[in-house]
């Protein structure tokens, strides 16, 4: 039991009657990076306020290092070692970036300290190589209101990291950003990863993909489940309720979307072409409205996530025109960018499990090829 | 290493400027410290004179509303009560230099035989020095530690201190036996070390104290508003819940500065008494706590000198107009705060300090913006030099 950091064990919050958390257990061991996930109102954030002593719990414990966290008040449980950043970037913007990083880096929190002690060179020192951990030594001495965004947010994981905490609690850190930005914060917890236990908190699907091992999913409170992302996705009951209740999609719909990703995924590579392909055509196959193929392009995207073996999923299409539509679509998606041995192999499998005559598949990829030819053409 | 470079000669740079701004504040402050000491004395008649000085013992609890609203946010419409603490101090002070045995004049007015308690400690000057500042120290600590740890902010922290105010307001009006009531405490015709306080020599010497306060006041709040200490304060006013995630405690740094805040408007209020000759518990009335904001929000707030200026100008502006122009010196008044609100919202120095920014930029800039003031832009091409 020693190297858990961290153990809750069954939580409850109450608000006035309403359980934001419900006899929670959770634990997680020292230098773990833990994705939380959960629809809206499962009581991510209200886990992060109990850990970080923002909101006390109305029953069980929590209990980092060994030690009970009820009564302790938030600037103690900081200074025991848990950092916390929030949803969005919470900085002090009159203060310069490295005017930032000196407040946290301080060691010695109390007034005399503050008073009378200027930074050492230490400190100087870790604050430079924050400085080029999150990619701001150029900006250094700007104030930090005129920071983008995303530098925002990397200041405040900086700043996290300033305070040498054991447990990093990250909520939401990729909302609102770029790709490239998302990317940027990805590699960052990842590098901290190496030497930090962090618990994310994300509704970004690719993003958990790209960053996560292990999943935990939160639903009214509790935990629903948890295990490695490919566990965590194909579990019924968590796509029952971090997908919605009820997909605006048929099960038939939603497994030929299921077995396209699986053709995507072939050479462990889902380029942005594929996904276009996919996007455009089944959002303009299952919706006439476009209002309607906005969302369902939003919705296709967190199934794309998966990658599910197509043995499992060819058996269930029910009749021969979905079979041709799986064809038409899988070898527009391998053809979309330039086909390669791996995705050759997956289609081979593919037009064995659909056992369609081969006049119609010579039919298909012709057709498909033309369609290819002229778009170079022109 | 090579990533190091930038950094480090960035930061000598930085210091190098800082350092030269650093002696043009000190040169400035001299300046100021030698026109108002030596040369205002010489010039100004002896009237004028101790209207200066009251202006100027004004302009120090202005600093102190700069500390605690300009840096930590907090805006405080209650500090009429430790302005009045420290000129009551002072006063009783004064009011107990008679022969022994005797009791202050206004005693005897409400049959009372024997000195009240709270009046002995005032016999002695350094206790009654000592008292003038921890006195509104102490209840601004204590009023502040109940205020900011139940967490409360923004408008409800200015109502609960106007709320505060009215209570010592009223407290003050009520205690006929205790100190005069409505009436106030005189000081003119008590006597300090022998001399009547309204004597011209005495009144020089409390002018030449006040400048001195003013120097010491705004040292004090410079160097409390420069190290961490005053970063940690623009960090709780720009968020709060960040620092406490930091792993301060900003409850005690809160309280600690408002107590600070408190002491220097107790001073202030002191030397305000002895020159204007008397104390009375209409300094505690709403208006001339809003009053006293007004004057660092004409100054510029966060700027310390701003504080100064705004309380001289609002001050002199007032005297002029009201000798000038009687009946309409209020519409000036209220002409000069719609001016400052509308056109200058960062108040005086803010205003002028963005100018220069413009000015500086101006000069600068003749491609495209974003290029020249880029930081990063200009680390790659200094490192392209160097290459």
């Amino acid at each position: 039991m020693n190297d858990n950091i961290l153990v809750i064990d069954n939580l409850t919050v109450d608000f006035e009657g309403f359980k934001a958390l419900n006899q929670l257990n959770f634990s997680m061991k020292s230098g773990e990076l833990r994705v939380i996930i959960g629809p809206n109102g499962a009581g991510k954030t209200t886990f992060l306020d109990v850990i970080t002593g923002k909101v006390q719990p109305t029953e069980g414990s929590v209990t980092f290092n060994g030690k009970n966290l009820r009564n302790i008040s938030e600037h103690d449980i900081a200074r025991l070692g848990i950092g916390r950043k929030f949803q969005t970037p919470r900085i002090y913007v009159n203060l310069t970036v490295r005017e930032n990083l000196d407040l946290a880096v301080n060691t010695n929190k109390n007034f005399v300290s503050i008073l009378f002690r200027k930074s050492s060179s230490p400190e100087k020192r870790t604050v430079s190589g924050l400085l080029e951990t999150i990619g701001l030594i150029a900006k250094a001495d700007l104030q930090s209101e005129y920071l983008s965004h995303g530098e925002k947010q990397r200041l405040e994981i900086g700043m996290l990291v300033a305070q040498s905490p054991d447990l990093l609690l990250v909520d939401e850190p990729v909302a609102g950003l770029t790709d490239e930005e998302t990317e940027n914060v990805g590699n960052l917890l990842m590098n901290l990863a190496e030497s930090h236990s962090i618990i994310v908190i994300e509704h970004d699907m690719e993003f958990v993909r790209q960053i996560a091992r292990n999943v935990t999913v939160l639903h009214q409170g509790s935990v629903l489940c948890e295990g490695t992302m490919d566990v965590v996705q194909n579990d019924p009951r968590v796509i029952e309720v971090y997908l919605g209740e009820a997909p605006s999609m048929s099960e038939e719909q939603i497994n030929i979307i299921r077995i396209a990703a699986s053709m995507a995924w072939a050479d462990n590579n889902f380029a942005p072409e594929q996904l276009e392909v996919i996007l455009s055509n089944l959002s303009r196959e299952f919706s006439d409205s476009l209002m309607h193929q906005m969302d369902l392009q939003q919705e296709l995207k967190n199934y794309l996530a998966k990658n599910i073996p197509l043995e499992e999923l060819v058996p269930q299409l029910k009749n021969i025109e979905q079979r041709e539509k799986v064809l038409r679509l899988s070898y527009e998606i391998i053809r979309s960018n330039e086909i390669n041995e791996q995705e050759i192999v997956v289609y081979q499998r593919l037009l064995e499990l659909l056992d369609l005559p081969t006049e119609l598949i010579k039919e298909v990829e012709t057709e498909i090829e033309a369609k290819y030819d002229k778009r170079i053409n022109n | 290493m090579n990533d190091i470079i930038p950094d480090s000669a960035s930061r000598f740079a930085q210091s190098k400027k800082q350092k030269q701004k650093f002696l043009i504040e000190i040169a400035t402050v001299i300046g100021l410290l030698i026109i108002f000491a030596v040369i205002m004395p010489l010039v100004l008649p002896e009237f004028r004179l101790r209207l200066l000085g009251r202006f100027l013992s004004l302009t120090i609890v202005a600093l102190g509303i700069d500390l605690i609203w300009g840096y930590t946010g907090l805006l405080s419409l209650g500090h009429g009560i430790f302005f009045a603490l420290g000129g009551y101090c002072l006063a009783m002070y004064l009011n107990l230099q008679i022969p022994e045995g005797t009791l202050p004049e206004f005693f005897t007015l409400y049959g009372v035989k024997e000195l009240p308690l709270v009046w002995q400690p005032f016999y002695s000057l350094p206790v009654t020095i000592i008292l003038l500042t921890f006195i509104p120290a102490l209840v601004a600590g204590f009023l502040g530690y109940l205020i900011f740890r139940n967490r409360i902010k923004g408008v409800y922290f200015s109502i609960l201190t106007q709320a505060a105010l009215l209570v010592f307001f009223n407290f003050f009006n009520g205690q006929q036996k205790l100190i005069n009531g409505t009436n106030g405490l005189k000081t003119d015709t008590e006597k300090i070390f022998g001399l009547l306080v309204s004597d011209p020599k005495v009144q020089l010497n409390f002018y030449l104290l006040t400048v001195l306060f003013v120097f010491l006041t705004y040292v004090l709040c410079r160097w409390l508003t420069s190290g961490r200490f005053g970063r940690l304060l623009i960090a709780i006013r720009d968020d709060e819940n960040r620092v406490r995630f930091t792993g301060y405690n900003p409850t005690w740094f809160k309280v600690l500065v408002f107590a600070i805040s408190g002491a220097i408007a107790g001073i202030a209020g002191a030397f305000y008494t002895v020159q204007t000759g008397i104390i009375t518990p209409s300094v505690m009335q709403v208006g001339f706590s809003i009053e006293m904001v007004i004057w660092v929000a004409v100054g510029g707030r966060g700027t310390l000198v701003g504080a100064i200026i705004g309380t001289l100008l609002v001050r002199l502006a007032q005297t002029f107009l009201s000798e000038k122009f009687p009946e309409v010196w209020l519409f000036f008044q209220g002409a000069l705060f719609l001016i400052v609100v509308t056109v200058l919202p960062a108040g005086i120095i803010g205003g002028i300090r963005q100018l220069m920014i413009n000015i500086e930029n101006r000069q600068k800039v003749v491609t495209y913006p974003a290029i020249d003031i880029n930081p990063e832009i200009q680390a790659e091409k200094e490192e392209l030099e160097h290459e």
